[in-house]
């Protein structure tokens, strides 16, 4: 009641009277007024509550979590309470008195004798960490001694959250210099304290040791969390922090582990090894990876614990994932290793459900290093080995643990992402086999809801599969003719599929029907008729949001492949489309590429789009006030405006040009002011980004040229357009600066002319 | 009041799911050629009001 009521100023006794219960005797009363008080700071949003107020409550938290406080019941409610309420503390956390005492008051109660106190207290420090990162140097020292015993000799949900403060901290310290490395900004709100940094020589040692306290079969359990898993995570993020410095000091403890008869050393080691893989740079990893990379293979093929087997497999993966393709200079993996690699992570598809799962990962990591490869991939030999060993394992008993038949068929896509001319009839052979199996899909009836549930999943990967291989097969120009012959029948089974009620595998199809409208070109047309039902169901999908922007999409695949041929179904789906925008329910990221999908069905029908104008432009038009006049409060709202802008901007693009060269053209010209209006406010707002700016010199180039000598006063007179293109023509980005020349040209003809 | 949020970090996940590739990558694809579309459409403009001139000179 109190999050409805505070928000519009009713009840403004309330927090005053349970203040008043604090100092009650009855410690019943006391616990039930600071949970009272926690759940209100939890539900209220912190402006709603005037600084004096919080000050109060502050007070009465922290005075509850006091070691005098005799009632553990008390403390604990008032720690889980401070946790609810540090959100309040903002003014209280910049005044350093005020500051000292709740964070020695905090750090007192991870002393507690009581279990979940300081479990509760540990938690404060974790959400102390992220909210208030820049004030924490002078407690560093303190925080690291109470955190390093906890990890070392408490109780497992204390040690966990202690290891978390300091992920916690990691996260903070990457999200900073990933703001120092931007090329927007270069400069971080918060600066860096590289707490991590100097921490390091004590703190590596201390995450290295809790890499020996795995749990027995602790692979099989998904979703498990312990304090090995909880440290190696930790690891990962200090390395990817802190990049070369952390190698020397996690190198001694994998040489001395990773030949141990222990399997625990043996594991630990080789998860300490993958979990540093990302961040230091390859420089610095390749020289350690190519000594250990045969150690590792052996480990995989032969060690006799499974757990070790698993890490391995997992830590090939991250050496493929970040020493391995175009993200590197000079690849781990060559042409010679190549062959053994392949050898053994395909028979490790035999093995356990959780090892064959990160061999299969490992293999997509290797594969995604050779997508850009062209013709000398050294996978080519032994495509026809990898997707039978795949096959296999989609077919096995025990696929469905460890998401094991869903990495083999992501290992599978990758494969056929990295074909070939040489190695596209292997894929082409695939193409009958997948279709069976989704055939036998959707054929199959009388299912348990288990049942159902398991098909739905290998629906979505089979239409996955197939999306994948169409985009790959279309792409390849020897290839598109072959896999032409298939089109009908592929056609024929995701239309079926559509008869499942499930999101995703809506999702799957709908994009593999995309995909297969770009190959097949104006002869999709005859596809259309069964088709359009669904198109349409997916565009008023407004709960999965996410079909319903797929959809959008997929109009504009087939704007690109049937041109004018669309026209008989453009009535139907710009009713739907200006539906949607109208819509308070539809999820707001769906908005933009409808714009933009505006500006498809104009180019493809060209001047036939005469009679949605009225209808489209106001839309446009109020759109283009909203988003240019936007005030962006954080980062994520000035993205969307971006893209929303950009949406506009492709619609107008689309109709102009779908209009050039038409005697209609004249009906544009009452909308060019508002147009060039548009791009002077932007422009006046220094908040577009390149993408924007780019759509916005294509627009003044299709203004000018769609509508000639009409609009040439007009965009001489706008304030934009002569400075933006300046300023443009000189930019980093070359395409920004072919559009510039391109606009440039195109305005000084409608000017001449 | 609530837990506090659970800590559980994605074990030995990739951080990105292939599902989500595919959909990211179909966006990607589709953006691409709508850019590339309209580009088509403003060169065939550009070569056809270059090419203005020398038409009128050719003979019918």
């Amino acid at each position: 009641v109190a999050g409805i009521e505070l928000p519009h100023k009713q009840w403004p006794e309330l927090i005053g009277s349970l203040l008043s219960n604090i100092h009650q005797v009855e410690t019943h009363v006391k616990q039930a007024t600071l949970e009272t008080l926690g759940y209100i700071c939890e539900e209220v949003p912190p402006q709603v509550v005037d600084q004096d107020q919080v000050n109060r409550i502050l007070t009465a938290v922290v005075q509850g979590m006091n070691a005098t406080e005799t009632s553990s019941d008390v403390r604990l409610a008032a720690t889980r309470a401070l946790y609810n309420a540090l959100g309040f503390a903002q003014a209280n956390f910049t005044n350093d008195m005020e500051r000292d005492y709740i964070m020695r008051v905090v750090c007192e109660a991870t002393q507690s004798s009581d279990v979940k106190i300081r479990q509760a207290a540990f938690e404060c420090l974790v959400a102390i960490s992220s909210t208030y990162y820049e004030k924490l140097a002078q407690y560093m020292q303190d925080i690291f001694n109470i955190t390093s015993k906890a990890v070392r000799e408490d109780e497992e949900p204390v040690a966990l959250q202690a290891i978390e403060f300091w992920s916690s901290i990691c996260d903070e310290e990457i999200d900073i210099l990933d703001d120092y490395r931007s090329e927007y900004t270069g400069d971080s709100d918060v600066p860096c304290f590289y707490f991590i940094k100097q921490a390091l020589p004590a703190l590596v040692p201390m995450l290295l040791e809790t890499l020996l306290k795995q749990e027995e079969d602790q692979d099989q359990d998904e979703g498990g969390w312990n304090i090995a898993m909880a440290g190696g995570t930790c690891l990962g993020l200090v390395a990817r922090t802190v990049g070369d410095d952390i190698v020397p000091l996690v190198m001694p403890f994998i040489e001395e582990n990773i030949s141990k008869p222990d399997w625990r050393r043996r594991e630990a080691a080789t998860y300490a090894f993958g979990s540093i893989l990302e961040g230091p740079s390859p420089g610095k990893l390749a020289p350690i990876v190519n000594v250990a990379l045969n150690f590792m293979l052996a480990a995989l093929a032969r060690d006799p614990n499974n757990h070790v087997k698993d890490t391995t497999a997992w830590t090939l993966g991250r050496i493929f994932e970040f020493l391995h393709g175009a993200v590197v200079e000079t690849s781990v993996i060559t042409q010679e290793n190549c062959q053994q690699i392949l050898t053994v992570l395909l028979q490790s598809m035999k093995d356990v459900p959780n090892v064959a799962e990160k061999a299969c990962g490992a293999l997509y990591f290797l594969a995604q290093g050779y997508e850009d490869e062209g013709s000398v991939s050294p996978l080519t030999p032994f495509f026809q080995d990898i997707f039978q060993m795949l096959l296999y394992v989609t077919h096995r008993e025990d696929a469905t643990e460890s998401n094991l038949r869903t990495a083999a068929y992501e290992a599978l896509n990758e494969v056929v992402r990295c074909s070939n001319d040489e190695t596209a009839p292997i894929v082409m052979q695939l193409i009958p086999v997948i279709m069976l199996e989704l055939h036998q899909t959707v054929e199959a009836q009388k299912l348990t809801s288990d049942e159902r549930e398991k098909q739905n999943d290998l629906q979505g990967l089979l239409c996955g599969c197939l999306q994948v291989i169409i985009q790959k097969m279309g792409s390849i120009e020897g290839s598109k003719y072959a896999f032409m012959q298939y089109a009908d029948q592929i056609m024929d089974l995701l239309l079926k599929v559509f008869a499942s009620r499930n999101a995703t595998v809506h999702e799957e199809a709908m994009l593999a029907i995309g995909a297969l409208a770009y190959t097949a070109g104006p002869n999709f047309a005859k596809y259309m008729p069964q088709f359009y039902q669904y198109l349409e169901m997916g565009l008023q999908n407004f709960e999965e949001y996410q079909i319903c922007a797929i959809t959008v999409g997929v109009v504009g695949d087939l704007c690109r492949a049937l041109e004018d041929k669309i026209l008989p179904y453009c009535d139907g789906i710009m009713t739907q489309l200006l539906k949607n925008l109208s819509s308070n329910q539809l999820h707001r990221s769906v908005k933009p590429p409808i714009f933009s999908c505006f500006g498809d069905i104009a180019l493809a029908i060209g001047e036939n789009f005469e009679k949605y104008l009225v209808y489209a432009m106001p839309m446009l038009q109020s759109a283009a006030e909203l988003s240019a006049h936007a005030v962006s409060q954080d980062d994520e709202m000035l993205e969307y405006t971006n893209q929303l802008r950009n949406g506009i901007l492709e619609a107008y693009s689309g109709i102009l040009q779908g209009f050039k060269s038409s005697p209609k053209t004249q009906l544009l010209v009452p909308y060019a002011p508002h147009v060039l209006q548009f791009i002077d406010t932007m422009y006046g707002g220094r908040e577009m980004d390149d993408a924007v700016m780019k759509s916005a010199l294509g627009v003044l180039g299709d203004l000018a040229d769609t509508l000639g000598s009409h609009v040439g006063p007009l965009i001489r007179d706008s304030s934009s357009s002569k400075d933006l293109i300046e300023e443009c023509m000189v930019y980093d980005d070359p395409l920004v600066r072919e559009s510039a020349e391109w606009a440039k040209h195109a305005i000084n003809r409608a000017v001449s002319g | 009041m609530a837990p506090p949020p659970d800590h559980r970090r994605p074990i030995k996940r990739v951080a990105i799911s292939d599902q989500q590739r595919r959909r990211e990558l179909a966006l990607r694809v589709q953006a691409d050629r709508r850019s590339d579309a309209q580009n088509r459409a403003r060169q065939l403009a550009s070569s056809v009001l270059s090419l203005g001139p020398v038409t009128e000179v050719e003979p019918e």
